[in-house]
């Protein structure tokens, strides 16, 4: 007689599988609800090529398509990152001087009309500040981004060219930032200060200005199956503690922008369920030095000024804890541009506080300032308390190698029109850079004449350099290029960088497919891929 | 009487003029304009760009050809347009206005209705531990910011029921009972305060009055306790009290301004606050043309509120 065989390896295989098979069960995005989050702060209007804030893009991004976006499931964004939105692919032709987009054909505007290649021209028509342009924005932040561009065709209603005038490899890049949405030309401009006609995943059902912005689902969206959310709801909040007792009741799914980790540790102490989220983001703190104002076009003081502020004290007091090191670039790994640690950690400030403090007194000695002829001027900073904590750090590091500063506090209202007329000696400043690509950060901040070169610092040997490694095409030896200039920018004291600030959110467990990018937190908005489980 | 209403309202009237003077002057004196914010939150300035934007708002004209322009529309009725919005300003601030009103008759109604009671029986239980009780409640009602107040409401409530007010109006006629919730606590917050003045006003001018003959000859007399207190002694201490209130008003709306931003209430007073800082000229100056209108008025009624509790007060006669 044989004996049976045992079915306990069969069952063991079958709970196995099951085991397996239950988290994948899972992960099914569920379909349905609304996310209620809050924003940095009220939207100033839906139009993200006339502003220069992550409330706008946050908030304006779920109505938008762009040709090409960073896929959000990849946290670090870089050029391979890039997929395709609006266009179905993209090719490079003549050397990298033409840039050709073939668009998907099953697209419609909010407003039910059809989506072709005469909106993309018109967008970048007008971004570009085009002589053929059929509309003018009323403001327009980056059209240094597009100075290459010589023309756009619109050959067919599927197909755009863009034809630069020297070779850019960043134009895809900048295109696939949050800051480049394509705008619809039969739609006036002026419209989008509080409404918003776009391609998106979401259409926008109702703009309190100030109040809230709330969102549908837009049933006839490109992507079959997105968004899996019924809507999304940004309600501005403007006050810090309310928003940590909101996310806490649950009355906000999420929350977190403009937090530092404080906030969010103390979050999670009222409701300890929730999740926090802590990521590098392209967001630096930085020291604007009047290159035009004497004394501070004497390099000497520049230099002692940077090597008075010890970054590792800096880490600690006003970031908490919270923040990189690096250079002009967002350093690996949360960026791919930026300085070796090896050579950042050589950077000034960096070293032994109290023999950087030693050499720092010696270069305002050797420039005619000590203790009988104190170097006196006055700190300059934005009236927000992300910039207050930061510059009353500045104040005691100088004044522990003799400078005397004193701290004034400027309005946001006439904060950029001041650093833009150079009316300031030294300045605290923050600066979130759009995309992490050396084309946006160095010919914004640092070019020649650029109006966002708050400094007024100019060197025609980096202007050349930047304009060098735009055209390069090979990765390596662009990278090689832009460290080069960034070396150089650290030496000359163009702009030290302190730090580059973290992000925090805070989320409820049942909140899936929040997507957050190491590098940049302007280009991940989207929100087509967030589910609610529950 | 009418003569005296008449003389009130051209008073109200220069009153009104000089306070259009005083906010279009003050406006213009902080640093930037309209186009410094929208260039601001576009993190650039270009002149030449700012400069045309100016010309056609209308900013560049001489300020006494923009202040005519304005009053003239004022007057008219024509509250122009939000710079920051680009909307009709009515518009934008009429949704709002019924929010700061509801908080501020809420807030003056428990100032009222705990301050006046908490007054009166302070007065009449002088000395004993009841007193002691409402003079240090009303103490710590001074004593505590309205702001802060409201911070600590939100905080302990979060902590202790893991519940907060709605972060979005909700209308009364939407829904009655969960409005009266939004509320109540931010009413609570702010009329706590003033209350807190009140019932001492109350306390002191009732202390006085009790001490009158009339009031002895009543209680000899007989007569209860309710009908000596708050028929007869309260009518004639609540002159004081009644220009504290009117004054009170006043006071309250600033109180507003940070209550509703704790509270995330979308009112007027919080709004004005955001366009003085983005210099929305329009708004700031009719908003605080209305508020004036609003507090010179109230405290005309109060004035003649004066002749009803009180009938030996005659106006308009030397």
């Amino acid at each position: 007689m044989t004996r049976p065989r045992s079915l306990g390896p069969l069952v063991a295989l079958v709970a196995v599988a099951l085991l397996l098979a239950v988290p994948a069960a899972a992960q099914t995005p569920k379909y349905g609800g609304i996310l209620v989050t809050h924003p940095l702060s009220a939207a100033p209007s839906l139009s993200p090529h006339e502003e220069s804030t992550v409330a706008v893009t946050q908030q304006a991004s779920p109505c938008f398509n762009n040709l090409v976006y960073y896929d959000p499931a990849k946290k670090l964004e870089s050029v391979d990152t890039i997929i395709p939105e609006l266009a179905e692919k993209w090719s490079w032709q003549d050397g990298h001087r033409n840039l050709v987009f073939f668009l998907r054909k099953d697209v419609k505007w909010h407003d039910g009309k059809p989506f072709t290649s005469a909106d993309v021209k018109y967008t970048f028509d007008a971004v570009r500040g085009a002589p053929e342009a059929k509309a003018k924005l009323k403001v327009n932040p980056r059209k240094l981004w597009y100075d290459n561009i010589d023309g756009i065709e619109a050959p067919d209603p599927y197909t755009v060219v863009f034809r630069l005038k020297k070779p850019q490899p960043s134009l895809l890049p900048m295109l696939a930032s949050g800051y480049s949405p394509i705008y619809p030309a039969h739609v006036p401009l002026a419209d989008f200060k509080n409404k918003c006609i776009g391609t998106g995943p979401f259409k926008l059902k109702e703009n309190k200005p100030g109040e809230y912005i709330e969102y549908v689902k837009n049933p006839d969206y490109f992507v079959k199956g997105r968004p899996y959310l019924d809507g999304i709801k940004f309600i501005v909040i403007r006050d810090r503690s309310t928003q940590i007792a909101a996310v806490q009741s649950g009355q906000l799914d999420l929350a977190g922008t403009g937090w530092n980790r404080t906030n969010a540790e103390d979050a999670k102490k009222g409701a300890p369920k929730l999740v926090v989220v802590e990521m590098d983001n392209n967001v630096n703190d930085n020291i604007l030095i009047n290159y035009k104002k004497p004394p501070f076009n004497d390099r000497r003081i520049r230099q002692a000024i940077n090597l008075a502020l010890d970054r590792k004290a800096y880490l600690v007091g006003p970031r908490q804890g919270a923040a990189t090191f690096g250079g002009a670039l967002l350093p690996r790994p949360g960026g791919v541009w930026g300085l070796p640690a090896a050579e950042i950690a050589r950077l000034p400030g960096m070293g032994d506080p109290a023999k950087q403090k030693a050499e720092a007194r010696k270069l305002l000695a050797e420039a005619g300032y000590g203790p009988n002829n104190p170097l006196k001027f006055t700190l300059s900073t934005r009236a927000l308390a992300i910039y207050v904590d930061t510059a009353s750090w500045m104040v005691d590091q100088l004044q522990q190698i003799g400078v005397e500063a004193t701290l004034e506090q400027i309005e946001t209202g006439v904060w950029h029109p001041k650093m833009t007329r150079l009316e300031y000696s030294v300045a605290l400043n923050l600066t979130g850079v759009g995309i992490d690509d050396p084309d946006a950060q160095l010919f914004e901040n640092y070019r020649c004449g650029s109006q966002r070169n708050f400094s007024g610092y100019c060197s025609e040997e980096i202007d050349r350099l930047m304009v060098e490694q735009s055209q390069t095409l090979d990765p390596k030896k662009r990278l090689a290029l832009v460290q080069e200039i960034d070396r150089k920018l650290q030496a000359d004291g163009a702009r030290p960088i302190l730090g580059w600030a973290k992000q925090h959110y805070v989320l409820w467990p049942y909140v899936k497919g929040w997507a957050v990018h190491e590098n940049s937190i302007y280009n991940v908005s989207r929100r087509q891929d967030v589910w609610l489980d529950k | 009487m009418k003569v005296y209403i008449f003389k009130r309202l051209v008073i109200a009237g220069v009153t009104l003029l000089g306070m259009s003077i005083l906010i279009f002057v003050l406006m213009r004196l902080a640093p930037g304009n309209i186009t410094d914010m929208i260039f601001e939150s576009a993190g650039y300035v270009d002149e030449a760009d700012r400069r045309k934007l100016e010309a056609e708002l209308g900013i560049d004209k001489p300020v006494v050809v923009q202040y005519g322009r304005w009053l003239g529309e004022f007057l008219s009725g024509d509250l122009g347009k939000s710079y920051r919005y680009d909307l009709p300003a009515w518009e934008v601030i009429k949704p709002r206005l019924p929010v700061t009103l509801e908080l501020a008759f809420l807030a003056l109604a428990f100032s009222v209705l705990l301050g006046v009671p908490a007054g009166v029986i302070s007065a009449i239980r002088r000395g004993r531990p009841i007193d002691y009780a409402l003079r240090v409640f009303s103490l710590a009602g001074l004593s505590m910011p309205s702001f802060w107040l409201g911070m600590i409401v939100i905080l302990l409530l979060v902590r202790s029921l893991g519940w907060i007010p709605s972060m979005t109006y909700v209308s009364p006629f939407d829904n009655l009972g969960a409005n009266l919730f939004q509320f109540l606590l931010p009413g609570l917050a702010v009329g706590y305060r003033s209350s807190a003045l009140i019932m001492r006003i109350t306390r002191s001018t009732m202390l006085e009055v009790l001490r009158e003959d009339y009031i002895r000859t009543a209680w000899a007399k007989g007569q209860r306790e309710t009908l000596v207190v708050w028929r007869h002694a309260l009518k004639n201490a609540s002159l004081p009290v009644i220009t504290l209130i009117g004054i009170e008003f006043a006071f309250l709306i600033g109180g507003l301004i940070v209550t509703e931003t704790v509270f995330n209430l979308p009112g007027v007073a919080r709004y004005l606050v955001d366009a003085i800082q983005f210099r929305d000229y329009p708004i700031v100056q009719n908003l605080v043309m209305l508020i004036a209108v609003v507090v010179v008025f109230a405290n005309l009624t109060v004035d003649l509120l004066y002749t009803w509790l009180d009938p030996r007060i005659k106006y308009g006669k030397a």
